[in-house]
């Protein structure tokens, strides 16, 4: 899976690898995260500082974790994410749905509320 | 800006890591005779990445092409697919029986789509996202054609069983 995984306290930061989140990606990585989730881990943050564009599928592979998360009370924050991935959530209007941060440290901020 | 209407054909790849880099490719053709502002071209990477994505998911490897009409007022993307017909996962099928009255319809269990039939092989896909209706329980995890409709200007599905071709024509007004 082309994902770094660091963890910091009781948050996993996942960092996307390659610069397509697309439909040869979202399957694995969403199976790698419900993996995560259910080997303990509920907070998390996936950072798509080096993507470049992310499509349906991998939206759809995102929209998964949050349902799966959300239930057990864990907490998903997105960062680090382009114009053009910004405008795909703005569009979607699934900003509304997830959380959004510029950053990293910007997203630690979340798990202390 | 050169005579009006232009017709450009493209192949499309069929290696899902080349999608971007073609999307590029094909903006970068429609800007030698358009000047298009960042959110027309961000719109129109949308609509690219994901008629391609859903090609490559459901065409099986039977010909697939795009055709770009740069016209005034409107630009159109023609996706052209060789094979069987769209079908959905709700009862309603093509051809339709009722063109009169709009349908709901699934591509799958967590999608519903609102459809306008224009003929009776002929759809165009209305506005799916209602402010009401945005919770994460009842959200898709299919979003292909949701984000085709929300980027364009409208989104039409047209089915030739004669040529057995489907066709995917995507209308931005510029």
């Amino acid at each position: 899976m082309d994902v770094e995984k660091e963890n910091f306290s009781d948050v996993m930061v996942l960092t996307l690898v390659a610069k397509d989140a697309n439909l040869s990606r979202s399957d694995i990585f969403k199976e790698y995260v419900f993996e995560e989730i259910e080997s303990g881990e509920s907070n998390i943050v996936i950072s798509f500082e080096n993507v470049e564009y992310l499509d349906s599928s991998f939206l759809g592979a995102l929209v998964a974790i949050l349902k799966k998360l959300t239930p057990i009370g864990g907490k998903l924050v997105l960062v680090e994410l382009n114009n053009d991935i910004q405008n795909l959530f703005e569009l979607t209007r699934l900003d509304k749905i997830f959380i959004i941060r510029n950053s990293v440290d910007s997203a630690y901020i979340e798990f202390k509320k | 800006m050169n005579k009006l209407p232009i017709t450009i054909d493209v192949e499309i790849p069929n290696d899902s890591d080349k999608i971007y880099d073609y999307t590029k490719h094909i903006l970068d053709i429609i800007m030698e005779h358009l000047h298009l502002d960042l959110s027309y071209q961000r719109r129109i990477k949308l609509i690219i990445v994901e008629l391609i994505t859903n090609s490559i998911k459901h065409s099986n490897g039977l010909p697939t092409q795009i055709q770009l009409i740069i016209d005034h007022p409107q630009l159109s993307i023609l996706k052209l697919e060789k094979g069987l017909q769209i079908e959905f996962s709700s009862p309603q099928q093509i051809p339709f029986e009722n063109i009169e009255q709009k349908l709901h319809v699934s591509f799958s269990e967590s999608n519903n789509h609102e459809i306008q039939p224009l003929d009776r092989y002929k759809f165009r896909f209305l506005n799916p996202i209602r402010k009401d209706e945005l919770s994460l329980d009842r959200l898709p995890e299919h979003f292909g054609f949701y984000i085709i409709t929300l980027a364009s200007d409208s989104f039409i599905y047209q089915y030739d069983p004669e040529m057995k071709e489907n066709r995917y024509i995507v209308n931005i007004k510029i």
